[in-house]
C-alpha cells in the first residue's frame, strides 16, 4: 500500500471568500465552521493589521460579523465579499467601507 | 496561512488580487513563473503583474482557480461566466494555460 494519503475534500477547499478593501482583494480559503476572529487572524498574517483594528462587513447583508460567531451562522457563503475595514489607531475611529471600483479609474482616465 | 504562501496578482488597472499559492498553480504559466529557478523576479516577490488583463477579468480568473480546486475535491458546483465577459476571459484563460 502506497503511504501518500490523497488530499481528501479537505476542510481548507470547502470554501472562499473574497475580503475586499481600496484596490487590494484577498482570496481566502475557509470551512463555515470557522470563526470571523478566525479569518481576521489569517488576515494579520497577511496583511500586517492587527485583529483588533480590523472590522468585517458581509457586502450583500452590510452585517458587521462577530468575532465569536462561525461563517455559517453569520450567512457567510462560498464566493461571499466581505469588506475590510480598519480602524485608525490614533483617533479610534472605525473607516467607512471603502472598495475601489473599476469604474472610478475609468472616469479618471476619460477625464484626462 | 503565511504570506510565503500566498501569491498577489496585479491587474492592467492596478487592483491587487492575494491568493493561495496552490490555487495560482492551477494556470501552467503561473505555475512556470512561480517555480522556475532564478530568472523570473516573479519567484522571489511572488507578485504577478498583468498589464493586458484588466480588473473584473482578473479576478473572474482567481474565482475560477479557487473553483477548480473545489471541484478536483469532489465539489460539484457550476461555474458561473457572464456572457459579455466571455471573449476576454478566454483570451486570458488561453494566455494563461488555464
Amino acid at each position: 500500500m502506497p503511504s501518500y494519503k490523497s488530499p481528501s475534500p479537505s476542510r481548507i477547499t470547502a470554501m472562499f471568500i473574497r475580503v475586499k478593501r481600496k484596490k487590494t482583494t484577498y482570496f481566502l480559503h475557509c470551512d463555515p465552521s470557522e470563526t470571523a476572529l478566525e479569518i481576521k487572524q489569517k488576515i494579520q498574517a497577511l496583511s500586517d493589521n492587527p485583529v483588533d483594528c480590523q472590522r468585517l462587513i458581509l457586502l450583500s447583508s452590510q452585517l458587521v460579523l462577530e468575532d465569536s460567531k462561525s461563517l455559517a451562522d453569520q450567512k457567510v457563503e462560498n464566493d461571499a465579499i466581505v469588506a475590510l475595514c480598519l480602524k485608525t489607531s490614533d483617533t479610534g475611529v472605525w473607516e467607512d467601507i471603502c472598495i475601489d471600483r473599476l469604474s472610478d479609474y475609468a472616469t479618471l482616465i476619460d477625464s484626462d | 496561512m503565511r504570506k510565503e504562501d500566498t501569491v498577489k496578482l496585479i491587474s492592467a488597472e492596478g487592483f491587487e488580487f492575494v491568493i493561495d499559492r496552490k490555487a495560482a498553480l492551477v494556470s501552467n504559466t503561473l505555475k512556470n513563473m512561480l517555480t522556475s529557478s532564478g530568472s523570473f523576479t516573479e519567484t522571489e516577490l511572488g507578485e504577478v503583474k498583468f498589464p493586458e488583463i484588466s480588473t473584473p477579468i482578473l479576478e473572474k480568473v482567481c474565482q475560477y482557480f479557487y473553483w477548480s480546486l473545489q471541484f478536483a475535491s469532489g465539489k460539484e458546483t457550476e461555474f458561473h461566466i457572464e456572457p459579455e465577459i466571455t471573449l476576454e476571459l478566454m483570451m486570458a484563460a488561453n494566455y494563461l494555460h488555464t
